[in-house]
């Protein structure tokens, strides 16, 4: 097992490399002289030559690359010419905030989908089942953002519930107990992975469900609460630990849509924002992040499964 | 004495979306203290559904509809859902057909064995794994403390299987439900299984309900005998009499269409014509009418109840038979295969079945001409295929980082044999010899690693692309699961078609004229060719499998056990079928299945693998009448054989032990890890193959005969005793 988890481990760093050397070449195609980018159209070939020379923008590309590498293990992703302060503090600064409004999403409907879904599979096709998979569904196709206009439309403007805008605190621990202000954010990010979760659930369920050893569980004399919390669940969710495992990236690179829609601090909110002002530096080091966290997940997904399935842990 | 379980006019059905499957009718039946009732018949037939009524397991839509079960004198129709938990596991125990998905992978068998005493003998953690320590050295596993810690991927098929039992016997039940205990199991495990069951039934007093499709399995281990047939019993009685004087016409006909190892080959199966019922909607008479030669108008329209012919054989049949039907048979001296060939006697005996074979060892006992490569072809010059030498070896990779070869499996090591035109040749052996991966180096789907298989004198592992596309078109396949090996959106005229499409042969109008032929050749209606497989039985679906095999007219057909997913009545229409096939088209059968009776019926050679290797090869009758290697006797000792006589008088288990890695096989001889007559140098020298009658190899130090080479073979081997076989 520790053979199989230290070369998972090489060719996920592997997969970085790759990744961080095609970041780098995206920087390189959009912004050739950084001189030139940062100091405007108006200024003298002279200037941007030496703003070249002085960060080093002339040297051959592989030297860049190396540079480029070298900086990156040292933790510095660049430096934001706009914002005029570092992409690590940037990063620091919005992080905390993209992980908590994730993390709680995906916990909240990891605890949600996984009994839904075994009930679900249990009851299989029973009303309840039916009207379930009708709004799973319903949930799933509906784009993040229309569901969140909808959340807004009636619980915050309508009704008065909750606020439209998620916590401006700056800070994470105010930002983290401001439920009531984060409740519109976090439940649109619930409830959509709520619905794909389920479905899987379901179907993980039923699978189980039909294998022998449930049927012997029960010709044990197993009451049926035993039966489906000692044979069905934990078989059912291994399926469901590689999933979680993608999900990891939304931790770390936060979520796009919802941290727009409700003007949320955040990675997700920094790229956008970014993006608009041609920040290159900052997006370019948040998708490295986003193709890095990708990775990580990946390696974490499996490393669960191997600590969960005894068939893949003793060989 | 009172009867553990009593069962009375018992009815269960399935409701499904749209109709009722009626798949247990107004049963009866009781079991004693102590006595095992074999329930016999082919799927679909409510056997299986009748343990899961007595256990209250039925699946979705599955309900008891009438009658009652009694367990020593409770009802338990009537018990509420707490009280029959209780029940179950406790006083009725089940073990199920495949122990790879009745345990689950991720709890540890100790836990599983456990979790079911601490729920009906409320004990602490601690005593319910002592007693599931005990409970798993009772079903021999030594070591069985440090047993339980084991997950359910680190055990063998047959391990798992002795784990399943020892669940069910944990908490000492009165009465256990076999359902098909050892069907997923290789016969020298089945044997040992089926001991097993045997001897914790004696020693626990359990009443034992053996569910089962094989007659061979009750013959030997049931007491009496129910005979099930679309959700009735239809006979019921003990098991020597129900073997030698039935009554009822389907037990005599299922008794008929098995092959057995004594089967006289040239004479055609008996088979059932039809298939069962659909039991949605039963036929209003006698169930088995439609398919039953002696059906009259009263039995089309009137059925006929379960009537006692004498006092322990009951029967439900309008005109009834009188024993079994007459076959010939090849003779057999004594109880068991007579490994050296016992003189005279057996030539006079064996004239019918085996005629040219008996000529050709009265005549030329040991000639020069029995040389090097001599004995590999059967029909003198014409070697068809040759296969030489052939090794198929799939690496084991490990490394940290880089993955590098640090074994492989053996799949086939070395394996050489001839076929002649028109000659069928089996393999036969337990799963894991080798013999699919062989099958698949022949037709090209395989390469070999060494050696060679040259058709007609072209070596065929060599070709590539075009060539080899030629070639396929003289080596086809027939496949065991007529359900996978058919593409389900492709219509039966498409299937048939593709293969001449591929193969650029005859415009439209002739490749349908070749559809429609083979079609009828197969016996399937011409409007099968816009309908799809899903349309057809299991039964048909292999005849389309073998009308696809036989569409470019290829010079050989592999068949990868042909017959194996099909019931009993289903598979003797086929076995004529490919006979009758063969006979018309002159083709050349390569044989591969685990059913010795079944590649005795086919085979007019047989060779025997065992862990990539052949080690014995000859005739059917050099076989089965004048084993020569140990492996081989064992084999034919755990056949179980429908017939009660023979297997009661069977000694112990046959093989001991298991099949060991092929990663490592032992060296030597590979058998010698579970022979009875091994010795130092089975373990350092490789056995050469040696002559034993004409046409007749093995290989192995200690033969069971003495072999040809020097001096009178029929002189010497009056001295030889035979060693095995439990004779």
């Amino acid at each position: 097992m520790t053979a199989y988890l230290i070369r998972r481990l090489v060719t996920s760093l592997i997969v970085i490399l790759g990744i961080a050397l095609v970041t780098f070449l995206m920087t390189h195609i959009i912004a050739p002289s950084p001189g030139r980018a940062i100091l405007g159209d108006r200024a003298s070939r002279a200037a941007v030559n030496a703003f070249d020379n002085a960060h080093g923008y002339d040297r051959p590309v592989w030297v860049q690359f190396g540079s480029y590498l070298w900086q990156l293990v040292h933790g510095n992703l660049g430096y934001s010419y706009k914002l005029n302060q570092t992409v690590d503090s940037l990063i620091a600064e919005n992080a905390p905030h993209s992980m908590w409004l994730s993390g709680i999403s995906v916990f909240l409907s990891i605890v949600i989908a996984i009994p839904l879904g075994i009930f679900q599979a249990v009851k299989r096709n029973s009303v309840a089942d039916q009207a379930i998979t009708a709004a799973a569904f319903t949930a799933y196709s509906m784009p993040q953002n229309f569901l969140g206009i909808l959340l807004i439309g009636f619980l915050a403007i309508q009704w008065h519930l909750f606020p439209a805008e998620a916590s401006q605190s700056e800070r994470i621990i105010p930002y983290i107990f401001a439920f009531h202000s984060n409740f519109l954010p976090i439940a649109t990010l619930t409830i959509t992975a709520v619905a794909g979760y389920s479905r899987y659930m379901r179907s993980a369920g039923l699978d189980a469900l039909a294998q022998d050893y449930i049927r012997l569980a029960r010709a044990k004399g197993l009451t049926e609460p035993t039966v489906l919390r000692r044979h069905l669940l934990r078989n059912a969710i291994l399926p469901m630990v590689t999933l979680i495992g993608l999900s990891i990236p939304l931790l770390l690179a936060g979520n796009l849509v919802v941290e727009y829609l409700y003007n949320s601090h955040g990675l997700g909110l920094l790229f956008i924002n970014e993006l608009g002002n041609e920040d290159f530096p900052t997006v370019i080091a948040l998708t490295l992040l986003g193709g890095i966290a990708t990775v990580v997940g990946n390696f974490v997904a499996d490393v669960a499964l191997t600590v969960a399935d005894p068939r893949i842990r003793i060989n | 004495m009172e009867p553990v379980l009593e069962i009375n006019d018992l009815s269960t059905h399935i409701q499904l979306s749209r109709s009722v499957v009626q798949a247990v009718g107004n049963i009866s039946m009781s079991i004693a203290p102590g006595e095992t009732l074999g329930l016999v018949g082919e799927s679909g037939c409510g056997k299986s559904m009748t343990g899961l009524s007595i256990m209250r397991l039925l699946p979705n839509g599955g309900k008891v509809v009438g009658g009652s079960i009694k367990l020593s004198g409770v009802e338990l129709t009537k018990l509420s859902d707490a009280d029959i938990r209780d029940v179950r596991g406790n006083e009725v125990a089940m073990i199920f057909q495949d122990s790879l998905t009745s345990l689950n992978p991720t709890m540890n068998i100790g836990r599983q064995i456990a979790e079911q005493v601490r729920k009906h003998r409320h004990v602490s953690r601690a005593e319910a794994l002592e007693r599931a320590a005990e409970a798993l050295s009772i079903v021999g596993f030594p070591n069985s403390k440090e047993r339980l810690d084991n997950f359910p991927h680190q055990l063998s098929g047959g391990q798992r299987q002795r784990v399943m039992i020892a669940i069910a016997l944990s908490c000492d039940p009165k009465l256990l439900i076999a359902d098909e205990p050892t069907t997923a199991l290789d016969v020298t495990i089945q044997a040992q299984i089926l001991g097993l069951l045997d001897d914790l039934k004696q020693r626990l007093g359990m009443a034992v309900l053996l569910v089962t499709h094989d007659m061979g399995v009750v013959a030997g281990r049931a007491d009496r005998v129910n005979v099930m047939y679309a959700g009735r019993i239809v006979e019921s009685a003990p098991t020597t009499e129900l073997f030698t004087h039935m009554h009822h016409p389907y037990t005599q006909a299922l008794l008929g269409s098995i092959p057995l190892l004594t089967q006289n080959r040239s004479e055609r199966l008996f088979s059932i014509p039809g298939i069962p019922p659909d039991l949605t909607d039963p036929p209003p008479g006698c169930r088995f009418a439609p398919r039953c030669s002696r059906a009259t108008d009263q039995c089309r329209t009137e059925e006929p109840a379960l009537e006692p012919a004498t006092n322990d054989h009951h029967f439900a049949c309008w005109h009834p038979v009188d024993g079994p039907i007459v076959r010939t048979t090849i003779a057999v001296n004594g109880t068991a295969p007579a490994p050296a060939g016992a003189g005279e006697a057996e030539h006079s005996d064996a004239a019918p079945g085996a005629p040219e074979t008996v000529a050709a060892r009265n005549g030329s006992a040991a000639e020069p001409a029995f040389g090097a490569r001599g004995w590999q072809s059967g029909e003198g010059d014409d070697r068809l295929l040759v296969v030489d030498d052939v090794v198929r070896e799939y690496p084991v990779t490990s490394g940290v980082i880089l993955q590098r070869k640090v074994a492989s499996v053996k799949a086939v090591s070395g394996v050489s044999f001839t076929v002649g035109r028109g000659e069928t040749f089996g393999l036969v052996g337990e799963s894991g010899c080798g013999k699919t991966t062989l099958g698949k180096v022949i037709v090209g789907l395989e390469k070999a690693d060494k050696g060679q298989v040259a058709l007609r004198g072209t070596n065929v592992t060599g070709l590539r692309d075009r060539q080899l596309r030629r070639f396929r078109k003289d080596l086809q396949m027939m496949f065991q699961d007529p359900i996978a090996s058919l593409d389900p959106r492709m219509r039966v005229g498409a299937i048939l078609r593709e293969p001449m499409k591929i193969q650029g042969i005859g415009t439209k109008r002739q490749q349908d004229k070749v559809i429609a032929d083979l079609l009828g050749e197969v016996g399937l209606p011409a409007n099968a060719v816009e309908r799809f497989p899903h349309e057809f039985s299991g039964g048909q679906r292999q005849r389309i499998g073998l009308a696809r095999a036989l569409t470019l007219n290829p010079q050989v057909i592999v068949a990868d056990e042909p017959v194996s997913a099909l019931d009993v009545s289903i598979r003797s229409q086929v076995l004529n079928l490919m006979k009758r096939l063969q006979e018309t088209h002159g083709i050349t059968y390569i044989v591969i299945s685990h059913d010795l009776a079944v590649v005795k019926f086919l085979a007019d050679r047989i060779g025997v693998m065992y862990l990539g290797k052949l080690v014995e090869m000859g005739t059917g009758e050099d076989i089965y009448l004048r084993p020569v290697h140990h492996y081989t006797a064992g084999l034919i000792a755990t056949v179980p054989e429908p017939d009660p006589m023979r297997e009661k008088s069977k000694s112990e288990v046959g093989i001991k032990g298991e099949l060991p890695s092929p990663v490592t096989p032992p060296s030597g001889c590979r058998f010698r890890t579970r022979c009875p007559a091994a010795q130092q140098i089975c373990a350092e020298e490789e056995p050469p193959f040696r002559p034993f009658h004409p046409g007749h190899v093995a290989a192995c130090h200690f033969p069971l005969q003495q072999p040809i080479d020097g001096g009178d073979p029929l002189a010497a081997q009056a001295g030889t005793a035979p060693t095995i076989a439990g004779s």
